[in-house]
């Protein structure tokens, strides 16, 4: 008869719900110190724009810190300031001179140049670099990059660090 | 959580329980954890090494090489390496399974560099609707013989 009692008794399950706080204070531990493992400080970090591909490549040379440009889709920006727009990476015909160097870039590396001379002038320990990094889609046409190329070398940016994306 | 600790001032008895307060630090954590997510790039990069020389101009400092080795990319994956100077010739390499032939690109580089030791760099151009991809590809390929590239056709 009591175990009959025993079976019928319900018991009153309880409502409270109590969070495991600790396990999360263990996960989230752990996923900080990944986090502040590959934290990067360093100013040459290179971030393409969002749906920019970078093409594939196995490089040992080291990062260095230089002018930034970056050829995507639909523009050009150095030292991500947006410079000139591209029609499916092609420049404007209206935007290319006679040699097909195109105006707004030149003109932006001629800034650039002034700019890193007048801090060299101001600095004596600050040379003015050669070196310039391009980051490009990778389905940019020759023809595009040329120009980039082209309007660079005659600013006086004619050491090219091609920026490529580390096989796995 | 709850931590004791034994002995305390006046007290009878001596153990101080205190729950440490977990909800704070989870805050914290989510607030870095956040933070650095969003800085965070997990995109690893390399550089590869190339010049270009300014249009119009040359180097009026160096001396001339004895030869000048140049490959230019062209339409459906044709590799064409020309050399010109003190031995001229022009070899065309077609295409191998649809894609560039960089297996024969190399040792026609090997042969080149044996002839003339002193080519430590070359020219590399490309049809004006080459993609940049194939570009690194080919230059990726060529360095490991030649080190040096210097960006033409401008």
């Amino acid at each position: 008869m009591s175990q009959r009692k025993n079976l019928f008794k319900k018991k009153r399950s309880s409502e409270e719900m109590t969070l495991q706080i600790t396990s999360m204070a263990d996960i989230f531990t752990i996923i900080l110190v990944f986090l502040l493992k590959s934290y990067a400080t360093s100013s040459i970090e290179v971030q393409p724009s969002p749906g920019l591909k970078l093409p594939e490549g196995d490089s040992k040379d080291a990062q260095v810190e230089a002018i930034q440009v970056e050829v995507s889709e639909k523009g050009i920006q150095v030292d991500h300031q947006a410079v000139t727009t591209l029609d499916n990476f092609h420049f404007q015909a209206s935007d290319l001179n006679s040699s097909g160097i195109p105006n707004s870039l030149n003109h932006s590396f001629q800034n650039q140049k002034k700019k890193q001379t007048l801090i060299a002038q101001a600095n004596p320990d600050v040379k003015p670099d050669k070196k310039i990094l391009i980051v490009a889609d990778q389905r940019t046409p020759y023809v595009t990059l040329k120009s980039v190329f082209a309007s660079a070398a005659l600013n006086g940016y004619s050491d090219l660090k091609l920026v490529v994306a580390k096989r796995e | 959580m709850n931590v004791s600790s034994e002995g305390g001032s006046g007290g009878k008895g001596g153990s101080q329980d205190f729950d440490l307060n977990l909800a704070p630090i989870i805050d914290c954590f989510t607030v870095l954890i956040t933070f650095m997510l969003v800085s965070a790039s997990f995109l690893a990069t390399g550089i590869f090494d190339a010049a270009a020389e300014a249009p119009g101009q040359a180097a009026a400092d160096t001396k001339p090489p004895a030869v000048h080795l140049e490959v230019t990319l062209l339409d459906q994956s044709t590799l064409e390496v020309k050399l010109s100077g003190k031995e001229k010739f022009t070899h065309k390499l077609p295409p191998k399974d649809q894609d560039w032939n960089l297996a024969a690109l190399q040792s026609e580089l090997q042969q080149i560099q044996k002839k003339w030791p002193e080519v430590q760099s070359m020219t590399l151009a490309a049809s004006n609707e080459i993609q940049y991809l194939h570009l690194i590809k080919v230059m990726e390929a060529s360095k490991k013989i030649i080190p040096g590239v210097l960006f033409g056709g401008f």
